[in-house]
């Protein structure tokens, strides 16, 4: 089961679409890496997001793959990323950053 | 990216205290930097499980874009614990900042890969054809 952060600003697209995001984020994990994944939610309440100095509208969502990726399908698992998010939410490309990364390793 | 996450004591910043971390945040990355505003984004969270703030009042963890020297993050830290202790009202041993590195290639913003630090300027140029070409 892939853990995948979710930064959300409080009351906006994302964060009232909570179920129906977390479902594509595990249709989507399932295609692209064949688990399961866990959305964790970690709403920002307005007047504590800032992009660029002012209030944000921007989404961070962050995972990491379960086993190394090449860029190419780094690149592809990420901009299937964005266009769930993208398509559920309205936001724009310029509200989200993903993160796909490599497993952590200790 | 980079993404600046201020986990604090509850009720430690006012909203006018949170804002102007955040500015000197976002001045301080790309004054070190020279990467675009744009890019810097912070959110603050109070006494948040899931974010370090171990024994401090006030705890940033920045991640920034693998690629920056141990010159450049230290005072990026710096800077921000100044930043802190200035507009936080708290001490140096009450305030901490962390720098942790992820590869710009694992990075989408935008709708593109995150440029490698230095090459801001090219990605704004592809960006910007990019979009001219998209559908509207």
């Amino acid at each position: 089961m892939i853990d995948c952060l979710c930064l959300v600003q409080e009351g906006q697209g994302p964060d009232r679409q909570r179920t129906a995001l977390a479902g594509a984020l595990d249709a989507f994990a399932r295609e692209q890496f064949g688990v399961g994944l866990q959305a964790r939610w970690v709403p920002v309440a307005p007047g504590y997001g800032f992009t660029a100095g002012a209030p944000s509208s921007s989404s961070v969502v962050s995972l990491a793959a379960p086993e190394p990726l090449t860029q190419d399908r780094r690149e592809a698992a990420l901009r299937a990323l964005v266009a769930l998010w993208t398509e559920h939410t309205g936001c724009s490309v310029d509200e989200i950053v993903a993160v796909v990364a490599d497993p952590v390793t200790h | 990216m980079p993404l600046y996450i201020c986990n604090t004591r509850k009720g430690a910043l006012d909203a006018h205290a949170r804002a102007a971390i955040a500015q000197d945040i976002t001045d301080i990355h790309c004054d070190v930097t020279g990467a675009p505003p744009i890019f810097v984004h912070a959110a603050f969270f109070e006494e948040s499980a899931g974010f370090p703030l171990d024994d401090k009042a006030l705890y940033v963890r920045g991640t920034i874009r693998k690629g920056r020297s141990d010159g450049q993050k230290e005072e990026i830290a710096q800077r921000i614990v100044q930043s802190l202790t200035r507009h936080g009202g708290v001490d140096d041993s009450s305030a901490a900042a962390q720098i942790r590195e992820t590869p710009a290639s694992w990075v989408l913003e935008g709708g593109e890969i995150m440029p490698e630090p230095g090459e801001e300027a090219a990605w704004f140029e592809a960006h910007k054809a990019a979009r001219s070409e998209a559908p509207s």
